[in-house]
């Protein structure tokens, strides 16, 4: 197993999730579509935008702003939350394509979903992969320089992921003040009561 | 973050903010306004007012409901009205955009905005012929009253006219209206425009049991069961209203 490489092991079924990701997207929109429900998808964006926020508790508790709540668990409902809000989200976005900074905003939360889902469900593995074969070649009596190179695809997926790991917070600042833009101007124009 | 990386996401997030107030149209608005108020682009207040939508009462100002379909905003008159209904002036409360939508984005939702009969003046609700013509056959010529007795204000179809009472469009008379009404003319009928029922074909069957006044098949048969009329071929029947053994057809389903 741990000959595979970081590719086949964490970088494969990573994408698999995003492509799980985009299918739910489409297939959500197929069945409004076909349902003649192409009204629900106006207002997905709520409840997507609803369990996004209340996913975040879990960056508050990380950041100690609160101190109730198992970090595990909250961290499965960040990613879940995230995840789930995002295809509403999408869904959402894909109704209709009427003005552009809700589109921004739509574009911001799919690069922070993939910073996300690099960050926190394959970083840290692929870290303790790529140091477990650095381990296995050196015990093997490999030189310095031979270890590199056979760890040197692995490396570089390692560092892309590292910098996608850094945009995560930036990226979600954006897509927090485009999408509170896009609310705004929704309350701002449109008739609620 | 670095120093130089929150210094870009600010001017980035500063340009989209200005971008959003120069361009509203572009950035916000839930797609370009109809052909007629372009000139209102980016001039979202003319309509809105914030935090409360569309104010029926700015559309008023330059859309009299008295002139609307026959005049112009600017009161030339409409060379070519969608309608010839003026209704507007008839409207229990101004709400414009319960069925109207300048932004093409929101238009595409409106085919599921049918006109609600409710906001017109009770006093006026039942006078369809204002708005809407009469159909022209024969059946809707005949009749004087009120529309409502057989349809509703909320759609035209289904309509409660209740065929079976005259004669049951079971499977094996799911015909259209004029294979029997010729010309659309409902005062009358006739069984011989199906091939079954040719006149010669109906006579020596009727012969045959000795019956010699069949010119009003309805009086005795009254679905296409044969057996109902042996039972007592010379004697006028009760119409029965209904036959709930029988396999209904599309016509029932819209009759009934």
């Amino acid at each position: 197993m741990l000959n595979r490489s970081l590719w086949q092991r964490y970088v494969l079924p990573f994408t698999l999730l995003l492509e799980l990701l985009a299918l739910a997207t489409l297939a959500g929109d197929y069945v409004l579509h076909q349902f003649n429900l192409v009204w629900v998808g106006r207002y997905l964006g709520i409840p997507g935008t609803l369990l996004i926020v209340a996913s975040l508790y879990y960056s508050a508790r990380k950041l100690k702003w609160a101190s109730a709540g198992n970090p595990q668990t909250l961290l499965k409902f960040h990613e879940f939350g995230t995840w789930l809000g995002s295809v509403m989200i999408l869904i959402h976005s894909g109704i209709h394509f009427n003005a552009i900074l809700p589109w921004l905003a739509t574009v911001a939360m799919s690069i922070n979903v993939v910073s996300g889902l690099v960050g926190k469900m394959l970083l840290k593995r692929s870290n303790q992969h790529v140091s477990a074969r650095r381990e296995q070649f050196k015990s093997e009596g490999l030189s310095a320089v031979e270890i590199e190179r056979s760890i040197f695809w692995d490396s570089v997926a390692l560092n892309a992921m590292r910098q996608w790991r850094k945009v995560h917070i930036p990226i979600f600042m954006v897509f927090a003040v485009l999408a509170i833009g896009h609310i705004f101007s929704i309350f701002l124009f449109w008739e609620w009561v | 973050m670095s120093r130089t990386l929150k210094i870009i996401l600010f001017v980035t997030l500063c340009l989209i903010g200005m971008l959003t107030f120069a361009y509203a149209h572009l950035m916000v608005a839930p797609g370009p306004l109809i052909t007629e108020h372009q000139t209102l682009n980016g001039d979202c207040f003319a309509c809105h007012t914030a935090f409360r939508g569309v104010d029926s009462a700015k559309c008023v100002s330059c859309h009299q409901t008295s002139s609307i379909g026959r005049l112009t905003s600017k009161g030339l008159p409409i060379a070519k009205p969608s309608t010839s209904a003026t209704f507007h002036k008839e409207l229990n409360r101004q709400d414009c955009v319960s069925c109207h939508s300048d932004h093409q984005g929101v238009k595409r939702y409106q085919v599921t905005r049918k006109f609600d009969h409710a906001l017109l003046k009770s006093e006026t609700r039942m006078y369809c012929q204002n708005c809407h013509k009469p159909p022209s056959d024969n059946l809707h010529q005949q009749i004087k009253s009120e529309c409502a007795q057989c349809h509703t204000q909320k759609k035209w179809k289904p309509a409660t006219f209740a065929h079976n009472k005259f004669f049951v469009l079971d499977s094996d008379h799911s015909a259209s209206c004029v294979t029997c009404h010729v010309a659309n003319d409902y005062k009358k009928y006739t069984c011989y425009g199906c091939h079954e029922h040719t006149p010669a074909n109906i006579r020596r069957e009727h012969v045959e049991e000795g019956i010699r006044n069949f010119d009003n098949c309805v009086e005795c048969h009254r679905s296409g069961d044969k057996d109902e009329a042996k039972a007592g071929h010379s004697n006028y029947r009760a119409p029965q209203p209904y036959y709930p053994s029988r396999k209904k057809s599309w016509l029932n389903e819209i009759f009934d």
